[in-house]
């Protein structure tokens, strides 16, 4: 009888049953963090005490430092017309004059490299061979002034390859454009993010020209493509240089409008179909429209819909949410209730306890000596299972999974020997099981 | 035997031999803590390496004052909300309508009716989000706010979470009550 009988709510009952729970972590969990404490340590470097670790790095650094000290010298030389080379082949195939370069640039080479080789976009190689040299030296002198510099040089240079004009000369030409209002033609102006454009140019007659699209990038071709990957109003500029020496821009703007996120949850996680209303937990941001289909032919436009399905099946739920915008997002989930983690699994053998019978109710700790015949299992709710002897004699019987079979009938223990086992059920989805087999009862 | 202040001391020189000595005193009681934060064993077992990881490298932290085990509890429970974020299947960043808890069916319990084992099992069905906040709230005692900024959530959703998860769990044992007293009525 119990001796205590106290009621209490449930924020208590878990408080005074789990806060100072205990239970044995797996032998495993302890060397593998001692393995981990010792990687760690390892990678310390302690000089004090773990010597073996000390002595190993210092023949590391030792060998590494030697092995870098030789190849520095080298790889100053090699690595930097490499990277040259390289961002220059994304724009321009021709190869590029080296040499001058290697000389000249020492410090900070990339700084300059990228400013000189975005600016040549539009040029011919010959005209990159010639002013490399002068450009690169260039550059070098400006590198500690005001780094609005560098998109003027830029741009000079984009025009008619006038990177020997002073600073004010380019004032000048840039103050030399005609605003004209439609020489940029956009079928459409506003999307969702992200948001594809062409961009159309369509002034004549036009040698060369520049697109910049707001979002800090640009475009050297006439007829450019773009993407908006985030939302937000950008002023899109389209400068043409005339043959003539007319040089025009015309602006425009674009709206990219914020993409919704479909997102929800579905409770409770391992539903019982068809017995469980399913809730669907909506987190879905940006959006004030839903459409959600529960893969059974029904749909709802609630925000957090439930729903009672008929029978178990697998269920593919998706949402679609709209944005104020019209922008919209879907996220399906495939298979929504599948059962694939439940499953029943009996053991081959036990050793029934030959002091008397336990009951057979068991538990995975007290039954770490095998004493009672039971499955190991996950999402079980209907449980049968029968137990025969090898004469077809019905010597156990159970509909409750907590109870096993500790080897005893009616008080007395069974002979050893095997015994034939059916069980039938469901797991908590709705999904039924039959299995059987045979199991041995082995005597100390 | 040697006390917690000794082991303290050496484990802060990172003496290997006193980290074997804390996790050997420390481990089941911390793997308790873990193992109503994660869904299964093997998870847990994941959040007491790390912990005790986090443990072992910043010992000299524990000031001295308070107690050493609830330190020890509060890394474990802070490992755990770091491995709840790193598996973050959604995002909470959607204001959820205050919730209306509906108080039915059974509100008090027999405290010996259920073992721990059933309790725990009970915590490692609900889903993730539920379970933190329940955890947080009613066994380690966190106030909504508190466990709104643990979390990255608003307050309003920790305190809906809270009442779902009540639902679910009062749901669940209740369930697992009637199963019980079946049996043992048949006896």
């Amino acid at each position: 009888m119990k001796t205590k009988k106290q009621n209490i709510n449930l924020r208590q009952l878990f408080r005074n049953k789990l806060e100072n729970a205990e239970a044995i972590p797996d032998v495993s969990v302890k060397s593998k963090l001692m393995r981990r404490v010792a990687r760690k340590e390892f990678l310390r470097f302690n000089p004090s005490r773990l010597n073996i670790y000390y002595i190993a790095g210092i023949l590391v650094t030792g060998i590494a430092t030697t092995v870098l000290l030789f190849s520095t010298s080298k790889d100053y030389e090699t690595l930097l017309p490499e990277s040259s080379t390289a961002i220059l082949n994304k724009t321009d195939t021709t190869k590029f004059a080296e040499v001058p370069v290697k000389q000249i640039v020492r410090k900070e080479p990339e700084k300059s490299f990228v400013i000189h080789n975005e600016s040549i976009k539009s040029k011919t190689s010959s005209q990159q061979r010639d002013t490399a040299g002068p450009e690169v030296r260039k550059v070098n002198n400006l590198q500690n002034a005001n780094p609005i510099y560098h998109p003027v040089i830029n741009y000079a240079i984009s025009g008619k390859g006038v990177f020997s004009k002073s600073v004010d000369d380019k004032k000048k030409l840039q103050s030399g454009f005609n605003t004209e209002p439609n020489l940029i033609e956009l079928f459409e102006s506003s999307g969702c993010a992200p948001l594809k454009l062409r961009f159309y140019n369509k002034s004549t007659p036009y040698d060369s020209c520049r697109w910049t699209f707001g979002d800090g990038g640009f475009s050297n071709e006439r007829d450019p493509e773009w993407i908006f990957d985030v939302e937000g109003e950008y002023k899109i500029a389209l400068q043409v240089f005339g043959r003539d020496g007319r040089n025009s821009i015309s602006t425009t703007t674009v709206n990219v409008y914020p993409r919704p996120q479909a997102h929800f949850e579905i409770t409770p996680e391992k539903a019982v179909i068809p017995n469980d209303e399913i809730h669907f937990l909506n987190y879905s941001t940006n959006a004030v429209q839903f459409r959600w289909d529960f893969g059974d032919g029904s749909t709802s436009e609630f925000f957090d819909p439930s729903h009672t399905y008929a029978k178990y099946s697998n269920y593919n739920v998706s949402l679609v949410v709209f944005s104020d915008r019209g922008c919209s997002d879907t996220l399906k989930v495939v298979n929504a209730f599948s059962g694939s983690e439940y499953f029943i699994d009996f053991p081959n053998a036990f050793i029934p306890n030959t002091q008397g019978p336990s009951g057979g109710y068991y538990s995975s700790k007290s039954d770490e000596a095998a004493q009672v015949f039971h499955p190991s299992y996950t999402g079980v709710t209907e449980y049968h299972l029968k137990i025969f002897s090898k004469l077809g004699i019905l010597i156990f019987e159970s509909s409750d999974i907590n109870l096993g079979w500790d080897g005893y009938l009616k008080g007395q223990l069974c002979e050893s020997g095997v015994y034939i086992w059916k069980v039938r059920g469901k797991f908590i989805n709705g999904e039924p099981f039959i299995k059987m087999g045979d199991v041995t009862m082995l005597k100390n | 035997m040697m006390s917690d202040q000794q082991i303290i001391e050496l484990c802060a020189k990172h003496d290997r031999k006193a980290q074997q000595i804390l996790y050997d005193r420390y481990s089941r009681l911390l793997l308790g803590v873990c193992l109503r934060y994660a869904s299964d064993k093997a998870e847990a077992e994941d959040i007491l390496q790390d912990s005790f990881l986090k443990i072992f490298y910043n010992i000299q932290d524990y000031s001295g004052s308070g107690s050493f085990i609830g330190w020890l509890r509060k890394v474990t429970v802070n490992t755990a909300i770091t491995h709840y974020h790193k598996n973050l299947k959604y995002r909470y960043s959607v204001e959820i309508e205050e919730y209306e808890s509906i108080e039915t069916g059974v509100i008090s319990f027999e405290e010996d009716f259920y073992t721990s084992d059933e309790l725990y099992k009970v915590l490692n069905e609900l889903p993730t989000g539920y379970r933190m906040v329940f955890n947080l709230y009613a066994v380690e005692g966190y106030k909504h706010k508190e466990i709104a900024e643990m979390l990255g959530i608003d307050t309003n959703t920790s305190k809906s979470q809270y009442s779902r998860a009540k639902a679910v769990i009062r749901d669940k044992l209740e369930k697992l009550g009637k199963l019980k007293s079946s049996y043992s009525d048949l006896n």
